[in-house]
């Protein structure tokens, strides 16, 4: 649509934003103001998780203080967002096209992002136990000096630890069993499993569920407006839905999640926006980073996780080849790994709860805006539009 | 210290070396006669012996004075073999139980205070010995398959238990008395690699008893193995599937509590409890599966037709009270009977389990809630607000503090969020009898469908009505800062009402404004028939529908209260006045007296065209309003009788007057058609929804 076209009795509005009242005129353009801010922000906050400035602390990207900064970068472009659409606003402007299409489609991404939501809560569930098998190791590993028996201990939870991470390599393999390794209500599945596994926790949203799907199917539609309309109300709703995009992408990448294959597909940002730089600078590492381990199978590109595979990994060779009383070499370097595996426990134990929370806030704040924005559609009269 | 302990350490195994060394050459007589006796009786009787000598010595430190009095019975016979010289033959006879009691007495000495300065302990010959036996015990045990499992516990089970027992309070013992890096440091790591087997192998025989509750499975399958519940279970009335869950006998319940106990007590208690966790989450999930209760994702539910979703709520609700009243306390219970002495780890535990699975619940609540709003779905969505409020308390009372509180606000906000799309699907019901514009009529004033669709889901609503109340009392209040969408002022929408104290509830209020707002669309309706008394026949019809439902329903007739029904009635009967007027005073105006007598004397052409425009009027109102429709019997005789009422006596008391005037035969016949039997009938033929030609009747 072009400029021209803008609606006139969108000029005759006045708002009360910011207990503001604006003449005819200035409406407008203090509309194309808050655009510009709303862009500068997000930006902003994307460059910062991109990289950090000198004073902040330096969180490497998808460790779970990260992610922690990520989600609360979402809350705060989701309130602003919302502010410019819905605060002191007519209902029947944004009721019209091309919103009347734009915000329904909006607000199904909302829906399918609640999914992602509930499929990350229950990963962080698996890490959880993933972190509590590493303690296991840890405590053992931990004597001084280490015993057989300690080191035997530790080997057999470090290889429940390896197995509850390669989970994912199954899951997200090609061929599709019936039986899954991480389905429930299999209960003839206990003989296949080795004596001494856990038997997995299910952490299915619904069979079937795919999250790389459910992220593609985001993508569904999802272009940047062009023309007249790049410079209205269109926009920041662009801007919203790739930021709500790029957040779940990145917390499904990270964290153990249903069906992920084929989730380094970039999803489609014009690289000429100027807002979305430092988004498409973090989603070509990570997509990058996927790729790598795509092909081994992994629990996930949480920093934590990844970290706990490698150092789980040499523990677990520690430990096979170990004999009492051991090499001074070799267990000082294994002591070396323990302090460190004790710490990435450590930051999961600060973190995971945390992080849990944060996502069920997400999730919480999702369903509010769907359903203030579902009101006003409703009010501006268009109620009967198809929603789905 | 040496002597302190002594005794035990010499009991039956000690060296030669360590004897002499220590209490005298009188020890020596035992172990250098064992060789010779391979039989039992003889080296009990050395023992017995020994002891003695021993006694009095030991009566002055007298801290084992007891063990020592018991030891000649505990020591029974065998055992006796090989004491002194671990290289010698007969060893067969000693076994892990006689071993198990001598390390028992070490333990107890090990326990007992060590004075100042004393050096180290002396580890006893026979422990080798029985490390091998324990060894040769655990590799007995290992393959847990074998196993049948949850029937009664072999007897080998408990001496099992004991071994692990005793292996890890020496493990725990030596690890604290030696270093692994002194020259007792083999031993010690023999006895930890010992104690991880052992616990690695009670790991898998927790997890295997878990994993196999004899849960709601056909009594034959299960022959055998006895199906109880958890002590202080209540089981009276449920049904058998519910009431033994979580379904582990009480043999098993015993063997798991007292596996944990040995694996929390030798340092094992991470292991434990991640089997527990896993497997019981498993476990829960299997059961709701069972339920019927399918996982769903938000944007499936979105997707789903309502038909499908709608038979998707009963099973959640059911899943819902069952994990509330009857899963999540025999999971506590469960988690407090396996780990009876660590509150503190059941309670985690038990939140860890199942707070995952009241989310993933309400996760389901959340996605309808979501679902686009039709009026349809608003019974179902209060039974599930209803399910949300009224199993809150038990859900609450399960867990400690910090995590009732996490799932008390995520159940209410769940609860919330459908009382808020419930208020708006009642308040939808304002919108579809707006837009119920329809300009067709209603085939003879029968009542409207609209009418029908509203006062029914009103009826249904008001079975909800508590509910409904509660509801618009606490949902409707929630004002979204940034909205100018609902609330609006519910009391102030029904001032006609206002007065009457039972409606001042926002619900009552709510009802009320549908009320009028359905008033005001059939009035409008009744305006599309051209005929007057047709509009008022509908309205009564409809009136009386409205006012039928309302009385046959103590609920919603409470909500309109005495004085809304009086009103109506009132109206009614202006509708009826109306149709009477209309209708019957044109047809009486035919039998006025007025014009007919001039200077006392009757004019017959007037009088013949009054009965010729009688009849004729009569005849039009019998064909036309004998297709109109009253369906509800009483207001159809109502109507009769008093139209009888007033054209009978009328036309009865014109006919006795002037129907002598007429010429009788040919005129008379002419002229009246009809005795007021005959209106009797026709009027009796009205309403009956079936035009019936006057003509045809005649023939």
């Amino acid at each position: 649509m072009p400029a021209t076209e803008y609606p006139g009795s969108f000029l005759g509005r006045i708002s009360i934003r910011r207990n503001q009242v604006i003449a005819m005129d200035g409406n407008h353009e203090q509309e194309l103001e808050d655009l510009e801010l709303f862009q500068k922000h997000v930006s902003d906050r994307f460059t910062e998780l991109l990289s950090p400035p000198d004073d902040a602390p330096v969180e490497a990207p998808l460790s779970i203080p990260w992610l922690r900064k990520l989600l609360d970068v979402f809350l705060c472009c989701e309130a602003e967002f919302k502010a410019i659409l819905l605060m002191g606003r007519d209902p029947s402007q944004i009721s019209k096209p091309p919103l009347d299409r734009l915000i329904p489609e909006l607000l199904d991404r909302a829906v399918k992002a609640l999914d992602v939501c509930n499929a990350v809560t229950n990963g962080v569930d698996s890490v959880r136990h993933c972190q509590r098998l590493a303690e296991i190791a840890v405590s053992a590993l931990n004597q001084k000096p280490i015993g057989d028996g300690q080191a035997r201990r530790a080997r057999k939870a470090l290889n429940s630890l390896m197995s509850a991470m390669n989970l994912d390599e199954k899951e997200g393999g090609s061929t599709k069993t019936t039986e899954r390794s991480w389905s429930f209500g299999r209960r003839g599945g206990n003989k296949d499993r080795a004596p001494g596994q856990f038997r997995p926790l299910s952490w299915q949203v619904a069979t079937n569920w795919s999250a790389a799907k459910q992220i593609q199917a985001m993508t569904t539609n999802l272009v940047a407006p062009r023309g007249g309309e790049a410079s209205g109300l269109a926009s920041p709703v662009y801007i919203m839905s790739v930021v709500m995009v790029f957040v779940m992408w990145a917390l499904v990448a990270a964290i153990p999640c249903q069906e992920r294959s084929g989730l380094a597909t970039h999803f489609p940002v014009p690289k000429q926006l100027s807002w979305a730089h430092s988004m498409i600078g973090l989603q070509e590492k990570i997509g990058d980073e996927w790729k790598k381990k795509e092909k081994k199978g992994m629990a996930g590109l949480l920093e934590e996780m990844q970290k706990m595979e490698k150092l789980g990994q040499s523990l677990i060779e520690f430990t096979d080849s170990f004999q009492f009383p051991g090499e001074t070499e070799k267990l000082e370097e294994a002591a070396a790994q323990v302090a460190e595996l004790a710490e990435t426990c450590r930051r999961m134990e600060e973190g995971l709860v945390p992080l849990q929370m944060q996502i069920r806030e997400v999730f919480h704040r999702i369903v509010r805006s769907r359903t203030e924005f579902l009101d006003v559609l409703d009010q501006g009269g268009k109620s009967s539009a198809p929603l789905v | 210290m040496e002597k302190n302990h002594q005794p035990e350490v010499s009991s039956s195994f000690k060296k030669r070396d360590e004897e002499e060394k220590s209490s005298g050459a009188d020890i020596v007589l035992p172990a250098t006669e064992s060789p010779e006796c391979s039989n039992e009786e003889k080296p009990v009787a050395a023992e017995v012996t020994e002891v003695e000598i021993e006694k009095p010595e030991e009566m002055k430190t007298g801290e084992t004075e007891i063990e020592l009095i018991e030891k000649p019975e505990e020591k029974e016979n065998e055992g006796g073999g090989e004491e002194g010289e671990a290289t010698l033959p007969p060893e067969i006879d000693y076994n892990l139980e006689t071993a198990s009691e001598d390390v028992e007495r070490f333990l107890s000495s090990l326990s007992t205070p060590k004075e100042e300065g004393e050096v180290g302990l002396e580890i006893p010959e026979f422990l080798e010995k029985y490390l091998d036996l324990v060894e040769e015990k655990i590799s007995k045990h290992e393959p847990v398959e074998t196993k049948v499992k949850g029937c009664l516990l072999p007897e080998d089970d408990a001496s099992f238990l004991k071994a692990v027992n005793q292996i890890s309070k020496l493990y725990k013992n030596l690890s604290a008395g030696f270093k692994l890096d002194s020259n007792k440091g083999p031993l010690i790591n023999r006895i930890g690699k010992i104690q991880q087997r052992a616990m690695s192998h009670l790991e898998d025989e927790f997890r295997s008893l878990l994993e196999d509750p004899k849960l709601g499975e056909p009594e034959g399958e299960q022959a055998g193995a006895d199906h109880c519940p958890l002590p202080g279970n209540d089981q009276s009335a449920e049904s058998n599937e519910e009431s033994n869950f979580p379904g582990y006998s009480h043999e098993v319940l015993g063997y798991l509590t007292k596996i944990a106990k040995e694996m929390i007590s030798g340092g094992y208690e991470s292991e434990c409890c991640e089997v527990f966790l896993m497997t019981r989450r498993n476990i829960i999930e299997e059961t709701l599966n069972k339920l019927g209760f399918e996982k769903l994702s938000i944007d499936e539910v979105q997707k789903m037709q309502w038909e499908a979703l709608e038979r998707e709520i009963p099973t959640w609700i059911k899943a819902f009270k069952q994990c509330a009243n009857v899963y999540f306390s025999g999971e506590r219970k469960l988690a407090e009977t396996i780990f009876s002495n660590h509150p503190s780890l059941s309670d985690s535990l038990f939140s860890n389990l199942t707070r995952g699975v009241v989310i993933q619940l309400l996760n389901f609540a959340e996605a309808v809630a979501i679902s686009k709003r039709s009026t349809e779905k608003l019974f179902k969505f209060l039974d599930m607000y209803e399910t949300l409020r009224d199993n809150l308390p038990a859900i609450d009372s399960l867990y400690p503090e910090e995590c009732a509180k996490e799932l008390r606000a995520e159940t209410t906000t769940a609860r919330c969020r459908i009382g808020e799309i419930s208020i708006c699907i009642f308040c939808d019901l304002e919108n579809s009898i707006k837009s119920d514009t329809g300009k067709t009529p209603v085939p003879g004033g029968a009542v409207h469908p609209l009418t029908r669709y509203t006062m029914n889901y009103l009826k249904y609503a008001c079975e909800y009505k508590a509910t409904l109340e509660q509801v618009f009392k606490e949902h409707s209040k929630i004002e979204r800062a940034d909205s100018t969408s609902r609330p609006r002022d519910y009391e102030g929408d029904s001032q006609n009402y206002k007065n009457d104290e039972k409606n001042h509830s926002p619900f009552a209020g709510q009802l009320m404004r549908i009320m009028d707002l359905l008033d005001a669309n059939l009035e409008a309706k009744s305006k599309l028939y051209k005929d007057v008394s047709l509009g008022s026949i509908f309205m009564m019809n409809n009136g009386r529908y409205m006012l039928q439902k309302i009385k046959g329903s103590a609920e919603i007739h409470e909500v309109m209260g005495d004085t809304w029904c009086r009103k109506r009635s009132s109206d009614l009967r202006n509708y009826h006045k109306s149709y009477q007027r209309e209708t019957w005073m044109k047809l009486l105006g035919c039998l006025s007296l007025e014009g007919l007598n001039v200077n006392g004397k009757v004019v017959k052409p007037v009088l013949k065209e009054r009965f010729k425009s009688f009849n004729a009027m009569f005849d039009e109102i019998h064909k036309t309003q004998s297709s109109w429709v009253v369906s509800d019997e009483q207001l159809q005789s109502e109507l009769r009788v008093s139209i009888s009422a007033v054209v009978i006596p009328a036309y009865r008391s014109f006919l006795g007057r002037f129907a002598g005037v007429l010429d009788p035969g040919r005129q008379t016949e002419k002229y009246i058609k009809f005795q007021p039997e005959d209106i009797e009938t026709y009027i009796d033929e009205l309403f009956d929804g079936n035009p019936v030609s006057m003509a045809k009747r005649k023939t």
